[in-house]
């Protein structure tokens, strides 16, 4: 028995790399800043905290949920964090796990609201999202240590930089971590057990729990790592942001959950990829940095977006209707 | 308790709805002899009138949606969205103050029929026609104002300070009693009228009543267009009571206008929904603000404790229909 | 037949308001397919979920293996060696015939899954009940037959020593029954005890040993099959013969005009060039066997599913048959088309609504006065049906999910009767619904009938077709294969055309 090989031109993930390469060639034909070395590099610097909250959003939208409060889970993290290194002296690296550790709180609360408790996952997160936004809010702005100062350690994780000034030669190494927790991610989404009843649970929740699995607990698991990757995404938020701003954060969940869909993760859940979410953050990347470049405002980018999830949704539907017709 | 249940006049309010009040009084109270003095009676109740004004408006609307089973936590943005563009266009293009209103409730109304056609005739999940178009309001905004706050007239403008008389005429609130107007049409609406009928049946079983030969996605549509065209009239009241807006905020309303409507009794799985509750339930968000206000804590905890009771507000419907069952 | 494997004694359990299951007896010896038959709602399906640790029992003793057991969730039970094949396949569509088999108990290399073994070992499963499917396949790709093949491999997979199938056949062709037996009666060779759940009389007489039958959660008896008869199991299940008198003519009268003329129907795989004629007053029976195509066909009739081709011709409130385009429920009531689907609580009624608001559902513009409901003329119509139909509930403003299913059934009726219908599909007008309520039905349509309506009665219980219809519809995989009369109507040709498709 031999299976036909499926063509790499119905690979969504394919086509919106294309999409990608064609942005990024518009962009660069189209503005000559856009295509300097810094422009590039700033584009990722900013790309990887919201490459990190969708990395873990993907999960629970494969469940056929979603999470609302990575955008402003975030901000509160990287502010909590930001005060422990200003107000109270600690090292930078136990502010880093700080974040993690909330992330990964604030993840097990989802998790338990809607694997436990049965919430509409759109409506346990949305409170969340606003309890996170007021918690952030309670902070004042702070500045986590800047690249020269003590503790300045951490930009280096994201963007390594040899000697100093302007003479400074910088590279973009968050690139190769991200494409490393991507392969990673893809790995555990399709090759071993918390993956696979991700998917089971999104596909058919009531048939997982009748084959002996225990759909609470992976339930849970998955906001859990959204959550643990949501902490992540507040260091790498802190490296590119000078002053984390209180109050901050809601919508940014906005270009992590389009980058998902955009990277063609089922609307109703069952399908979707960690490869896919990595090159559709790009197209909304793009639009992000880009837009400015040909002379739009940068707030276009927001419409944009809401469009192009619209869009990516309605391709996934009309997909299903024909393969339902059929 | 059960006895009580059974008492005709009982029967007929509602025991939720008689607790919800006995909750809004016993609030009151409590505010009154903690804060003492830093809870003055007149103003507490003025500032919570405020607040109920938009807040219910909005929540009347999300009532509707909600009913049908669905979801919009696109409101807050829309609001704004909907001030700021019309707005913008009396200030900075000299359109007259009624035009601006009418064009206000419009763009309501128009953020209302396209969500309302994609989840209906599109089937895009609700969560993330919500998603969408919150981006699309805020971005809409933003680009319109060029990232400018924009203020409406004071009632001291001699040309266009009329239009606060919708809020208040010489210090009488009759923002209230068009409120209350409001309620009671959205009340016969939902439950005297054909559509209502429809938008509560679709709710509770979408395809018994599409075998019926209903059309039931012209139906969900116009829930939604109900709460667009509400959330246009919300942001009227907004504005006539806080005069600025500034682009790109007004998320936290769409908590606290769920939360109304939840409180009072609608329930998130669609076809139940109590238009008395969501009055009520108001009400005691907007008191609830102004006393976390007056104990001198800010919009933060404001935003935490909200969020706490719809969790818990939710849970409770979905605990006590899982027992039903 | 060996030894007994697992004895089920006085097993006892309740629900609130709901006494199951009343001290049930139930044995399966190694190499024997015993079945378990009573009607809806006997208790059959709770006490094999009592058995396999889905439900627990208050009372009674279950023995496995000569040990004292129970079984607390699925897991345990599967451990054991105790496996149930679902009447609603549970198969997580989006993950591969392999991954589903294995699914909870994947093979692991380190961290990963091991994949490649899961597929080998699929094979050779496969290979071993001579099925052939690829285990790379995602499951939503499989039909309904190669899925429950996949269930019969993944609880082999599980080492069982006891196997319940729960009405495997129902979704099944002749072709995949017939394969499924072959399988059954392999497994039985190897050992194992086997329940075998099913209403098919003419299956269970075919491949089952013995036979338990319950009623009304009590236990009845068992016999053994090949010496008893069917009408020997139909009276241990209903208790008395239920057996009326076929119709023996039909009551249409000749001349009788066509009011619904369906020409060369065709909507996917389950509808294929149908055609048929109903005429005033007649009652149009559609048999055949389960996934035979005839609620499809019905469905794509009302609308409801998108049909590629046909033409359908209705008589309008003149007399005169003319051809109509239905591409929507909507369409269809509009032409005065009712549908009463078998599956009441999903597409029947708003079961959270009240009578009421059910039964004016169809019709709300007759009960408006400008833009407000007339509530009064409302519960008087309501009310009106409740005494017509002898519909039981307390008030027309009692929840619909608080009545039987009978009653739920008769306030659909009503519903489609305020909207005047004069053509009703029934779709499986009785399941769920017990015997004295099922007379009810009876009579009401046969009123209905003699009053003009014209009824379109899609059936599955050879009882029902024989007793009501004036004529009968045989249909067999998406296709008509008979036509027959009532008086030239027996059970022998009926089945022998439900079962023989014509390419």
């Amino acid at each position: 028995m031999t299976k036909k090989k499926k063509s790499i031109l119905s690979d969504q993930r394919f086509i919106v790399l294309l999409v990608v390469i064609a942005l990024t060639a518009i962009f660069s034909f189209m503005s000559k800043e856009f295509r300097q070395y810094n422009t590039m590099l700033s584009l990722l610097d900013f790309s990887y905290y919201d490459l990190l909250m969708a990395i873990g959003v993907t999960f629970p939208l494969i469940t056929g949920g979603v999470d609302l409060s990575i955008g402003t889970g975030m901000v509160c993290y990287a502010l909590i964090g930001g005060t422990l290194i200003r107000s109270h002296g600690m090292p930078v690296i136990v502010a880093m796990l700080v974040c993690v550790l909330l992330g990964v709180l604030i993840g097990t609360l989802n998790g338990v609201l809607i694997g436990v408790m049965n919430l509409p996952p759109f409506l346990a997160t949305l409170c969340t999202c606003m309890i996170t936004r007021g918690a952030g809010s309670l902070c004042t702005a702070t500045p986590w240590p800047g690249l020269t100062q003590e503790g300045g350690w951490f930009h280096s994780i994201f963007k390594l930089t040899i000697g100093t000034g302007r003479s400074a030669d910088r590279y973009p190494i968050g690139f190769l971590w991200m494409v490393i927790l991507v392969l990673l991610m893809e790995f555990v989404l399709n090759h071993t057990k918390f993956g696979r009843y991700t998917i089971a649970i999104g596909s058919n929740k009531e048939a997982a729990a009748l084959s002996g699995i225990n759909v609470k607990f992976y339930h849970v698991m998955v906001y859990v790592v959204c959550g643990l990757f949501t902490g992540l995404a507040a260091i790498a938020y802190a490296a590119v942001t000078p002053t984390v701003q209180p109050g901050t954060g809601a919508g940014l969940e906005m270009d992590a959950i389009g980058g998902v869909f955009v990277g063609g993760v089922a609307a109703t859940g069952g399908y979707g990829s960690v490869l896919g979410t990595f090159v559709g953050i790009f197209v909304i990347m793009l639009l992000k940095t880009g837009l400015p470049y040909i002379g739009l405002q940068a707030n276009w980018q927001q419409i944009i977006t809401g469009l192009v999830l619209i869009v990516a949704v309605l391709i996934d539907i009309i997909k299903e209707k024909k393969a339902a017709a059929l | 308790m059960e006895k009580l249940k059974q008492n005709p006049i009982v029967k007929k309010l509602g025991l939720n709805r008689i607790l919800l009040v006995g909750i809004l009084i016993l609030m009151f109270a409590v505010f009154k002899v903690v804060l003492g003095s830093k809870f003055p009676v007149g103003d507490s109740i003025k500032s919570t009138l405020n607040y109920v004004y938009f807040l219910g408006f909005l929540s009347l609307g999300v009532t509707f949606v909600i009913a049908t089973g669905g979801i919009d936590f696109s409101i807050g943005p829309v609001m704004f969205c909907c001030a700021l563009v019309s707005g913008y266009c009396m200030t900075s293009y000299g359109v007259p103050c009624a035009v601006a209103m009418v064009l206000c409730v419009l763009i309501g109304l128009c953020f209302g029929t396209f969500n309302g056609w994609l989840v209906s005739y599109m089937s895009v999940p609700p969560f993330i026609v919500s998603m969408a178009s919150m981006n699309i309001a805020k971005g809409l905004a933003s680009v319109f104002t060029k990232t400018q706050s924009v203020s409406w007239p004071l009632s001291s403008d001699p040309v266009n300070g009329w239009f606060r008389n919708i809020v208040s005429v010489n210090g009488f609130p009759v923002g209230i009693l068009i409120f209350l107007t409001v309620a009671v049409i959205c009340g016969i609406v939902l439950y005297r009228t054909k559509p209502g009928r429809y938008i509560l049946c679709l709710g509770s079983n979408s395809e018994a009543v599409r075998l019926s030969g209903v059309n039931t996605r012209k139906w969900r549509m116009l829930a939604y267009m109900i709460c667009g065209s509400l959330v246009g009239i919300a942001a009227l009241f907004f504005v006539a009571t806080y005069t600025t807006v500034q682009p790109g905020y007004g998320d936290q309303y769409n908590n606290e206008a769920i939360a109304g409507c939840v409180m009072g009794g609608t329930s998130m799985v669609g076809g139940l929904a109590s238009i008395g509750g969501t009055v009520i339930g108001v009400f005691i968000i907007s008191l609830l603000q102004q006393g976390i206000m007056a104990f001198g804590l800010g919009k933060g905890q404001q935003m935490i404790i909200t969020g706490i009771i719809v969790i818990v507000a939710v849970y409770a419907d979905v605990s006590a229909r899982r027992r039903k069952n | 037949m060996g030894e007994v494997i697992l004895t089920m004694k006085d097993i006892d359990k309740s629900f609130p308001g709901v006494h199951a299951l009343d001290h049930v007896n139930f044995e399966v010896k190694r190499g024997e397919v015993h079945a378990l038959m009573g009607e809806n709602g006997a208790g059959k399906s709770t006490l094999m979920k009592v058995l396999t640790g889905i439900y627990q029992k208050d009372s009674g003793s279950i023995v496995y293996k000569g040990k004292e057991t129970e079984f607390h969730n699925t897991r345990e039970a599967q451990d054991a060696g105790v496996v149930i094949v679902h009447q609603e396949l549970n198969m997580v569509g989006d993950l591969t015939v392999a991954q589903n088999i294995f699914i909870g108990r994947e093979p692991k290399k380190g961290f990963r899954i091991d994949d490649k073994k899961m597929i080998e070992e699929s094979k050779k499963l496969f290979q071993e009940l001579n099925i052939e499917i690829d285990p790379r396949e995602k499951m939503h790709n499989l039909t309904v037959g190669k899925q429950q093949m996949c269930e019969i491999a993944k609880a082999i997979s599980h080492k069982a020593e006891v196997i319940i199938f729960d009405e495997p056949s129902a979704a099944l062709t002749e072709k995949e029954i017939a394969d499924l037996f072959v399988i059954i009666r392999d497994l039985r060779e190897k050992g194992l005890g086997i329940v075998y759940i099913s209403h098919r009389m003419d299956e269970i007489k075919v491949i089952t040993d013995r036979v338990t039958v319950m009623r009304d959660g009590g236990y009845v008896g068992t016999l053994i099959t090949k010496d008893s008869t069917k009408e020997d199991i139909i009276n241990m299940m209903v208790g008395r013969v239920i057996y009326e008198d076929p119709k023996q003519h039909s009551m249409v009268a000749p001349d009788a005009p066509v009011v619904l003329k369906v020409e060369h129907l065709n909507a996917g795989k389950m509808v294929q060039d149908v055609s048929f004629e109903l005429r005033k007053g007649e009652i149009l029976g559609f048999s055949g066997l389960m996934g035979a195509g005839r609620t499809e066909t019905a469905r794509a009739l009302f609308g409801a599913d998108p049909k590629q081709s046909g033409k359908i011709s209705v008589m309008g409130k003149d007399g005169q048959l003319r051809e109509v385009t239905i591409n929507s429920p909507q369409d269809a009531v509009k032409y005065g088309i009712g549908y009463l689907s078998e599956d009441r609580r999903r597409y029947g009624c708003v079961v959270q609504k009240s009578c009421i608001e059910n039964t004016t559902l169809a019709t709300m513009e007759q009960f408006t006065k400008g833009f407000l409901i007339d509530s009064a003329k409302e519960k008087e119509v309501t009310e009106k049906y409740i005494k017509e139909l002898a519909t039981k509930t307390p008030t027309a403003d009692q929840l619909v999910v608080n009545l039987s299913g009978g009653n739920q059934q008769k306030v659909v009726i009503a519903k489609w009767l305020t909207r005047d219908s004069d053509i009703l599909i029934f779709d499986e007008p009785t399941r769920g619904i017990d015997v004295g309520a099922k007379n009810e039905i009876y009579k009401l349509m046969n009123k209905l009938a003699a009053e003009g309506k014209s009824i379109i009665m899609i059936s599955s219980e050879m009882t029902e077709v024989l007793r009501m219809s004036d004529r009968i519809i045989i249909m067999c995989e998406g296709k008509v294969t008979g036509n027959i009369d009532i008086s030239e109507a027996t059970q022998e040709n009926i089945m022998d055309k439900a079962t023989r498709s014509i390419d």
